[in-house]
């Protein structure tokens, strides 16, 4: 508030920020904060049934015995699928970034490539992954028959969250990708150079130059790439469905509690427990990520 | 004299190595780049080639390249998919939605950043909070059940409109670029708040807002739970959810599925050509922002 107001009227400002304000809050931050007052109700997906107070019922229902396999198995999935899917595309994204940060030709050309599946999004990605990884006869079928093999591929319950986790990165490893080129330039031309005179070799120089002046840049990617994969189930929806125990995630159970109703395991779908699920995410993805921010601003301190 | 010579020789020493060490580089660059393109292009390839193919032609050989090409796949695909009316729905919610959110990162965000709105500060930190909300679906179901807008187009609108992500916080930032000075001096010569948001500062900010519109727009046009829960009359629904829907109706007719999602495909190939510029480097901006 130092600064004064040069316009005649307040009027209009206090309008037009009211309306953007009234809008995002009714539909943005409404439904949010509902979220955690509907997980201590039994409130259901049919309307007009009465909706009544049951404490922390939900969450007590979450980590009982009776849901406990569906629960530790969801819980499980969405954390193998944040741990890889992120470990695999920071590490591939800084490699392909260092890659398009030389002076290649067409390197505009490669970085668009890179992040067109980003654009494609969800369903195309899912059914082209569908078709490549298609049991009656796609190329990976054919790859495995070479050596002798074969598989269920999206069908088998072992490698079926594998599978999902390579298409995930496929689609997002442009923004990763993006990210860190971004930092990479960032870095001036000067301290290659200094370090060449020096007689630093590849490696050196990588592990004493780049990671330490990409740090920034690291954190961040590693944050949204977290963030986002713990939250993440439209790949899942669309290449394995809802149902499928063996991939799904946190999100999918609370759009399967909420409004699927064929979870095999409980009788009726509740919304109440569908969101007290919503927040048990949250809490993770909170968790989750201060633990990884504090971790990564000590690193960066120390590099 | 010596001296020049001296270095001149060291430097050439240095060097001679190194053209052939740096050809060596290229070259393995190069391959690199060969297999990248070949992990991202090759699907979309594999996609076009089984689109072409018919039914017989693909269970005989998935895998071979097409012989006969069947273009009239795609007509099938197109009228049995009633992909029209989909791509429409999207690119209806999609651009409205996107609008919404930017015209709502435009309105909040440049007074809260100017100081013009009190408790600055608090705005500020909700512009964070909005990122890191929980999955809101039953209460966004129920909200809009409760509104009367249940399987209504303006109700699905306005749940991805108010999806603004980064938004607010990406343009409170671009604003600091723009000099207070101008406010004042637009005010000294008599132009109100809302000319100079609109006719001043929009203008000006054209770049960071396509940036924010481009990055939602996006999002939406990915959505496809929120649609599923938000509308059951298929006829609202946007493309990802026709697309899925025609994926459970013909899921053993791989050609007549590949030719519908390529249709779904190519306008964002198309489109991403010529917003590819603004997208990547917007996406560097929102994180240096």
């Amino acid at each position: 508030m130092s600064q004064s107001f040069p316009f005649p009227r307040r009027g209009p400002v206090r309008l037009t920020f009211g309306i953007g304000l009234v809008v995002l809050a009714l539909f943005g931050l409404v439904p949010a904060v509902g979220v955690l007052v509907v997980s201590f109700t039994d409130l259901r997906g049919l309307p007009y049934l009465p909706v009544n107070w049951v404490g922390i019922q939900n969450y007590l229902d979450f980590f009982s015995p009776a849901k406990w396999s569906d629960s530790a198995n969801a819980l499980s999935n969405t954390i193998v699928f944040a741990f890889f899917s992120t470990i695999f595309q920071i590490a591939l994204a800084l490699g392909i970034a260092i890659l398009l940060n030389k002076p290649l030709r067409g390197r505009n050309f490669y970085r668009a490539v890179v992040f067109m599946p980003t654009v494609l999004g969800v369903t195309v990605t899912g059914l082209v992954f569908s078709l490549l990884f298609n049991v009656s006869g796609g190329p990976a079928t054919s790859v495995l028959s070479w050596f002798g093999g074969e598989s269920a591929f999206f069908g088998d319950p072992k490698i079926a969250l594998a599978l999902v986790i390579v298409a995930q990165i496929w689609m997002v490893l442009g923004v990763s990708v993006v990210i860190f080129l971004s930092g990479l330039q960032a870095i001036p031309e000067e301290l290659h150079e200094a370090a060449n005179i020096d007689g630093a070799s590849g490696w050196q120089r990588f592990r004493f130059l780049t990671i330490p002046m990409l740090a920034p840049s690291i954190t961040a990617n590693v944050l949204l790439g977290i963030v986002n994969a713990l939250q993440s189930y439209q790949l899942t929806y669309v290449l394995t469905g809802p149902n499928n125990h063996s991939t799904q995630v946190l999100s999918l159970l609370v759009y399967v509690q909420g409004f699927g109703g064929k979870s095999g395991t409980t009788l009726s779908q509740s919304q109440g427990y569908a969101a007290s699920i919503s927040m048990v995410q949250f809490v993770l993805v909170g968790a989750v990520s201060l633990i990884a921010l504090w971790f990564l601003r000590r690193r960066e301190a120390k590099l | 004299m010596s001296a020049p010579t001296l270095t001149r020789r060291d430097a050439a020493a240095s060097t001679t190595p190194a053209p052939r060490r740096r050809k060596k580089l290229r070259i393995g660059a190069y391959l690199l780049i060969a297999l990248i393109l070949l992990v991202f292009l090759f699907p979309l390839a594999y996609l076009l080639n089984t689109a072409l193919k018919s039914n017989a032609e693909f269970i005989a050989d998935p895998v071979g390249i097409v012989r006969d090409p069947q273009w009239a796949n795609f007509l099938d695909a197109w009228n049995q998919g009633n992909f029209g009316s989909y791509i429409l729905n999207s690119v209806l919610y999609t651009g409205v939605g996107a609008a919404i959110g930017t015209f709502i990162a435009l309105v909040m965000a440049f007074p809260v950043s100017r100081g013009y709105i009190r408790g600055g500060k608090w705005w500020s930190i909700l512009f964070v909070v909005v990122l890191f909300l929980p999955n809101a679906l039953i209460t966004q179901f129920q909200l809009l059940y409760r509104l009367s807008l249940y399987d209504n187009r303006l109700g699905y609108i306005l749940m991805v409109g108010v999806g603004v992500g980064i938004g607010p916080l990406l343009f409170s930032g671009f604003v600091k670029s723009i000099p207070v000075e101008l406010d004042e001096a637009a005010a000294l010569d008599g132009v109100g708040y809302w000319r100079y948001l609109f006719s001043f500062v929009f203008p000006l900010a054209k770049p960071a807002l396509a940036t924010i519109f481009i990055l939602q727009a996006v999002w939406i046009w990915n959505e496809i739970i929120l649609a599923t829960v938000l509308l059951a009359d298929p006829s609202k629904f946007p493309v990802t959810v026709g697309l899925y829907a025609f994926k459970g109706t013909y899921s053993n007719q791989w050609p007549l599925l590949a030719a519908a999602t390529f249709i779904v495909a190519a306008p964002l190939i198309i489109g991403y050509i010529f917003i590819q510029r603004y997208l990547v480097s917007g996406v560097i901006g929102a994180v240096k922002g």
